[in-house]
């Protein structure tokens, strides 16, 4: 058997044998298709209408907003639509009895959850938008604004996922929700206009870099989250 | 097969489960212990909710935590307190669990109608599950279990708050589904399992005790049970462990290192009598 006779067998034989890794993007596809929109947001209706109420509150306070504190309002209010949506659905998920049945299953709750997270982003993003759109009062501070609100999503988004992934407990989402709340409310509070200031100082480039390097994080813990091999504890 | 070997569980300081070596192929084995045993721990070990501290799980060798995937495709899991969702109905719940277990429509369909009819649900399938009973819902549970019609089903106190007559349907469900698979279930109560257990796996001291068919279990007692009307006539040390009424008098059985037979009759051992002699130091 000469050389070329013999690598090509061993191509054959590993190309046989190995099962390629699926990438995330395959693993998103697969379950898209396999759970279907459906039921990845399943029994969340009351979820959406308790956000939905909320949100709605919260947009008749941030209408109030000062002027001079329209910012440090933006950035507080923007990633409020993540938060509540995953605060509600997620809290009502892990107290719900089927948790630990579901992280049996082929895809696990953890797995679905992270495609929630995907829409919760998108969505989240789009609030984002329009909260700037409204706090803006010209083009330019849209620019300005936008990525910085998109940047305190992104961040609270990276370090809620990472308490979904890191801590257990039914209310790991609760406790989060209630620590962001209260740092936004207590740092425009306890700072006034010196932290106006300070987000209005930030140039676009700085806020804009951040938004990017938090979507990256968060991208990046999503797709561990839908690709990690099961061996986190779920019960006691 | 699915096999422990030297598997120990601790938390802490606190020892759940200590070098536990078990095997299991197709048949019924049942855990019976007290609670606090470690029943609930290994359940929840063979499931992938927690993991062994020390030793590994193997499924046909290879170890379940590699497996992944592919291990909770075989498996069926009924767990101890079985949440449902009380605003959809059974077949809802079931076709949504078997998306979540990677089933296709048509198949998930399919199976889904035919194991309410197993479980005698065909009347209320379309019915919300919050008005359904106790047994009734356990019976969704048992059917979810089943829908990716698993190697290995993994029962968590499966007749916990059943009356008799659901227990008694339920034992049969499990005896015509254990004809190819390997059905692990955990349980204090003996009834449950006396008549459907290929092996029984008992627990003491956070070890295992026995492992063996009832049979054989009920025969390390042969010869040191006994029954009397007149418990006053025996002057040897025993144990009591249960009483029933006969023809007007109270019989009580109980057991005895000595021989009895002068004093009262000798009876065949059952798995109750096996457990409250092996426990009785326990608080059952």
């Amino acid at each position: 058997m000469n050389e070329k006779v013999k690598n090509t067998s061993i191509e054959y034989i590993l190309s046989q044998g190995l099962v390629k890794p699926q990438t995330a993007r395959e693993r998103i596809a697969e379950m898209l298709r396999t759970i279907g929109f459906r039921f990845i947001f399943w029994d969340t209706g009351y979820s959406l209408f308790f956000t939905a109420v909320t949100l709605a509150g919260i947009l008749v306070l941030f209408s109030f907003a000062p002027n001079n504190y329209r910012c440090s309002a933006a950035v507080g209010v923007a990633p409020l639509l993540f938060l509540l949506i995953t605060l509600f659905a997620e809290t009502s998920e892990r107290a719900c009895g089927l948790y630990e049945l579901k992280q049996t299953c082929r895809y696990t709750i953890r797995q679905i959850t992270a495609l929630r997270v995907i829409c919760y982003s998108v969505v989240g993003s789009v609030f984002t938008a329009v909260v700037a759109a409204i706090s803006a009062d010209s083009g330019y501070e849209f620019l300005s604004l936008f990525p910085l609100c998109l940047s305190a999503l992104f961040i609270c988004a990276v370090l809620g996922l990472s308490a979904m992934r890191f801590l257990p407990g039914k209310w790991v989402n609760a406790v989060f929700s209630a620590a962001w709340a209260f740092v936004n409310i207590v740092l425009p509070f306890s700072l006034g206009e010196k932290w106006e200031a300070i987000l209005r100082n930030i140039p676009i480039v700085i806020s804009a870099v951040l938004a990017v390097f938090g979507a990256a994080v968060l991208a990046y813990q999503i797709s561990k989250m839908l690709s990690e091999v099961k061996k986190y504890a779920v019960a006691q | 097969m699915l096999s422990l070997s030297n598997v120990t569980k601790k938390y802490g300081s606190f020892t759940a489960l200590e070098d536990i070596n078990l095997e299991f192929s197709d048949g019924v084995y049942a855990m019976l212990a007290p609670n606090g045993a470690g029943k609930t721990t290994l359940i929840k070990m063979l499931a992938t909710l927690i993991f062994p501290t020390k030793g590994e799980i193997l499924w046909n060798g290879d170890e379940i935590v590699g497996l992944d995937a592919s291990y909770r495709d075989i498996i069926g899991y009924l767990p101890q307190d079985f949440g449902y969702y009380k605003n959809h109905s059974p077949r809802e719940f079931l076709l949504y669990m078997s998306a979540v277990k990677c089933m296709d429509r048509d198949r998930a369909k399919r199976k889904t109608d035919e194991l309410i009819d197993l479980v005698g649900l065909s009347d209320v399938r379309d019915k919300k599950m919050r008005e359904f009973s106790g047994g009734m819902i356990q019976r969704v549970g048992i059917a979810q279990a089943m829908l990716n019609d698993p190697k290995i089903l993994i029962l968590d106190e499966p007749t916990a708050g059943l009356d008799p007559k659901e227990r008694v349907r339920f034992r049969n469900l499990i005896s015509s589904l254990s004809k190819d698979r390997i059905v692990i279930l955990s349980t204090h109560i003996v009834s449950d399992i006396e008549t459907i257990a290929s092996r029984v796996i008992m627990f003491k001291n956070h070890k295992l005790f026995a492992n063996d068919a009832p049979a054989a279990i009920c025969g390390t007692l042969t010869g040191k049970v006994y029954e009397t009307d007149d418990i006053a006539a025996v002057k040897v040390t025993y144990l009591a462990l249960t009483e029933h009424q006969e023809n007007g008098k109270t019989v009580m059985r109980f057991a005895s290192e000595s021989d009895c037979s002068d004093m009262a009759r000798s009876v065949s051992p059952n798995l109750e009598d096996v457990f409250l002699y092996i426990y009785r130091d326990e608080t059952v």
